[in-house]
C-alpha cells in the first residue's frame, strides 16, 4: 500500500520521462500525450490499492505504449495505416526497457518536452496548460481548477495546442543551438506565469492555486539541474524561492493583503531564503546578468533585511537602474521610484513619477496612482494621498488590492467636513448640501 | 484575465436576430462562439429573455418590494453576455467588435475582478 499523495508525487515526477520516451520514438506527439495521460490515470487508480510496481517507469511506458498502439490501430481501421502499426509493434517488442533500465534516462527529455510545450506557435495560455499537463503531470481537471475556468475550456486549450503542434509539423527535438536562447526565454516566461498565478492567489480553491507556485518551482528546479550554467534559469529559480518564502506573511488572518513593508518577517521561510540567496549570489558571482537574476537580487536584498527599516535601499535603487537598462518596463521604474523615495525622500520619488504621467502603458493601470499615494503619504500630504489611494482603488481589478487601497485611504481620515449622512450614503446618491 | 462582454439590444435588434432575416447574423454569432470555444477563451455565454419577463427587486427600509418589469420598452437593454478568459482587454475588445450585434447596439467590455494580488 502506498499513500495517494506519494503515488501522485511519483507519477508527476515520472510523467515527463515517460512522455519523452514515447515521443522520442513516435512522431505523433498528440497521441503520445493522450496515451501517457491514460497510463497516469490507470496508475493513479491502481497503485494506491495494489502497491507501486517494482519498476514504475517501465510499467508506465509499457501501458502508455499499449494505449498508443490501440489508438493507432483504431485509426488504422479508419485510415488503413498498416505501416505505422507494424513499426510501432516492432519497437514495442524490441525496445520495452528491461527492469535494469528503470532509472531516469541518461538523456533527460524534460527540456525537449518543455521547449515543445512552449513553442512560439502556441498562445501563452496554451503553453501554460500543455506544460502543466505534459511536464507537470497534472490532469486537465486539476489545471482547470487552479485557473478557475471550466474543465471544457481548459481541455480545449490543451487539444488546440496539440492540434497546432501536429498541423505545424513541429517535431519532438531540441531547437537548434542558434534559437535555443530565444526559446528558453519563452520557457522561463511560461514558468514565471505559472508561479505568479499560484503565488498571487488569495482565494478560490486555495490549495490547487498555491500548488501552482510549488509546481513552477519544481519544474524550474528540474530545468536548473539540466542546464546549471544558465544564469537566467538559476535567477528565476532564486526569484521564485525568495518570493515564495514570504507566502505565509502576505495575508493577514482575515485574508486581507499585507504588503512587503508591513509583513511579519518572522513568518518568512528562512530555509527557502537561504537557498535562494545562495543560488543568486553564486550566479551573480559568475558575472552573469539578466532580468530574472536582477529581480532575484532585489528580492534577496529585501529578504536579508531582518526589519523593513534595515533594507538596503541604495542597493535596490542601483539594481533597478541596471534592470531598467537591460529590460525597460514602466513597472520597474515605479518600483525604483519607491526605492528612490526611501533613499532621497518622497519628493525625489514623486519627481520621478511625474515623468511617467503621460505613459500610455500605465494610463488605465492602478499601480501608478498606488505608488503616488504611498509617496504622498510618506511626504505627509494626507488629503492628496487619500485622493490618490481612492483613484488607485477605483482602477484596481483585483479584489484584495482594491480592499487594501480603500483601507489605506480610510486610514488617512475622512475628506473634509462633509456631514456624516452624506458621507455614509452611496457616492451616487450623495448630493452636495449647503 | 477574465472579461464580461455585456451585449445590449433594443426591440428592433431582438426582432431582427430572431426573425428569418436574422438567420445569417445568428449563424455568424454561432461561428464566432465556436471559434472562441475552440481557442479555449470562452468561459460561458447566455442570452437573456426579453425585458418584460424581468422582476425588479428592492429592499426599502428592510421591506422587500418586488415588481414585474420594467414593462415599458427602454431604448436599449441588457440582452446577454459572454465571459471570456483572454490575454488582454485589447483581445476582448476585438471579440466584441466582431460580435454581430455591435453593428446595431453597443457592447461593453468589463474586466472581472480577480482575486490575485501582489505584495511587492
Amino acid at each position: 500500500m502506498t499513500s495517494q499523495p506519494e503515488v501522485e508525487h511519483l507519477l508527476r515526477e515520472l510523467a515527463p520521462q515517460v512522455l519523452g520516451s514515447l515521443a522520442r520514438q513516435h512522431d505523433r506527439f498528440d497521441a503520445c500525450e493522450d496515451a501517457v495521460q491514460e497510463a497516469l490515470l490507470a496508475a493513479a487508480t491502481r497503485w494506491p490499492a495494489e502497491g507501486v510496481p517494482e519498476h514504475p517507469r517501465t510499467w508506465l511506458i509499457a501501458v502508455a505504449r499499449r494505449r498508443l498502439i490501440d489508438e493507432v490501430r483504431n485509426e488504422r481501421a479508419r485510415r488503413r495505416r498498416e505501416e505505422t502499426v507494424a513499426r510501432l509493434e516492432a519497437s514495442d517488442r524490441s525496445s520495452v526497457p528491461g527492469p535494469e533500465e528503470d532509472r531516469p534516462p541518461e538523456h533527460d527529455d524534460t527540456l525537449t518536452l518543455l521547449f515543445l510545450c512552449c513553442h512560439p506557435a502556441l498562445t501563452p495560455t496554451s503553453q501554460i496548460a500543455l506544460a502543466l499537463r505534459a511536464v507537470g503531470g497534472l490532469t486537465t481537471a486539476q489545471i482547470a481548477h487552479a485557473f478557475l475556468v471550466p474543465e471544457a475550456t481548459m481541455a480545449q486549450r490543451i487539444s488546440r495546442a496539440k492540434q497546432t503542434i501536429r498541423a505545424g509539423g513541429i517535431s519532438f527535438e531540441m531547437p537548434p543551438e542558434a534559437r535555443r536562447a530565444d526559446r528558453m526565454r519563452v520557457v522561463l516566461h511560461v514558468l514565471y506565469l505559472i508561479f505568479n498565478e499560484g503565488y498571487t492567489a488569495t482565494s478560490g480553491p486555495h490549495l490547487q492555486r498555491t500548488e501552482l507556485a510549488d509546481e513552477a518551482i519544481r519544474i524550474t528546479r528540474l530545468v536548473h539541474r539540466l542546464v546549471p550554467s544558465n544564469g537566467e534559469v538559476a535567477g528565476l529559480l532564486a526569484l521564485m524561492l525568495l518570493t515564495n518564502a514570504r507566502r505565509a506573511a502576505r495575508t493577514a488572518p482575515d485574508g486581507s493583503l499585507v504588503l512587503l513593508a508591513d509583513q511579519d518577517r518572522g513568518l518568512w521561510d528562512r530555509a527557502a531564503i537561504d537557498n535562494g540567496v545562495a543560488l543568486i549570489a553564486c550566479t551573480l558571482a559568475r558575472g552573469s546578468l539578466g532580468p530574472y537574476q536582477l529581480q532575484a537580487a532585489i528580492a534577496a536584498v529585501h529578504a536579508e533585511a531582518r526589519r523593513a527599516e534595515d533594507t538596503d535601499w541604495r542597493e535596490i535603487v542601483a539594481l533597478y537602474e541596471l534592470l531598467e537598462r537591460i529590460a525597460p518596463s514602466p513597472v520597474f521604474t515605479l518600483n525604483r521610484a519607491v526605492a528612490v523615495a526611501m533613499v532621497r525622500g518622497p519628493k525625489a520619488g514623486l519627481e520621478l513619477l511625474a515623468t511617467m504621467d503621460g505613459d500610455d502603458r500605465l494610463a488605465r493601470h492602478h499601480y501608478l496612482e498606488a505608488v503616488r499615494a504611498r509617496l504622498l503619504d510618506m511626504a505627509g500630504d494626507a488629503p492628496a494621498a487619500r485622493h490618490a489611494y481612492r483613484l488607485a482603488a477605483r482602477r484596481a481589478t483585483s479584489l484584495p488590492e482594491r480592499r487594501y487601497l480603500e483601507s489605506r485611504a480610510a486610514r488617512l481620515g475622512s475628506p473634509g467636513p462633509a456631514p456624516q449622512s452624506a458621507r455614509s450614503a452611496p457616492a451616487s446618491r450623495a448630493a452636495p448640501r449647503g | 484575465m477574465k472579461y464580461l462582454l455585456m451585449i445590449y439590444d433594443n426591440p428592433e435588434t431582438r426582432e431582427l436576430f430572431f426573425s428569418n432575416e436574422g438567420k445569417s447574423l445568428m449563424a455568424e454569432m454561432e461561428a464566432l462562439m465556436n471559434e472562441l470555444r475552440e481557442s479555449g477563451e470562452l468561459v460561458s455565454t447566455e442570452a437573456l429573455a426579453d425585458p418584460p419577463n424581468t422582476r425588479t427587486v428592492r429592499a426599502q427600509n428592510g421591506v422587500p418590494v418586488v415588481t414585474d418589469g420594467p414593462l415599458a420598452e427602454a431604448k436599449e437593454h441588457f440582452g446577454g453576455y459572454l465571459v471570456v478568459d483572454c490575454e488582454s482587454i485589447e483581445r476582448a475588445t476585438e471579440i466584441a467588435v466582431r460580435w454581430p450585434s455591435a453593428r446595431f447596439c453597443p457592447l461593453e467590455v468589463r474586466p472581472i475582478m480577480d482575486t490575485g494580488a501582489t505584495d511587492g
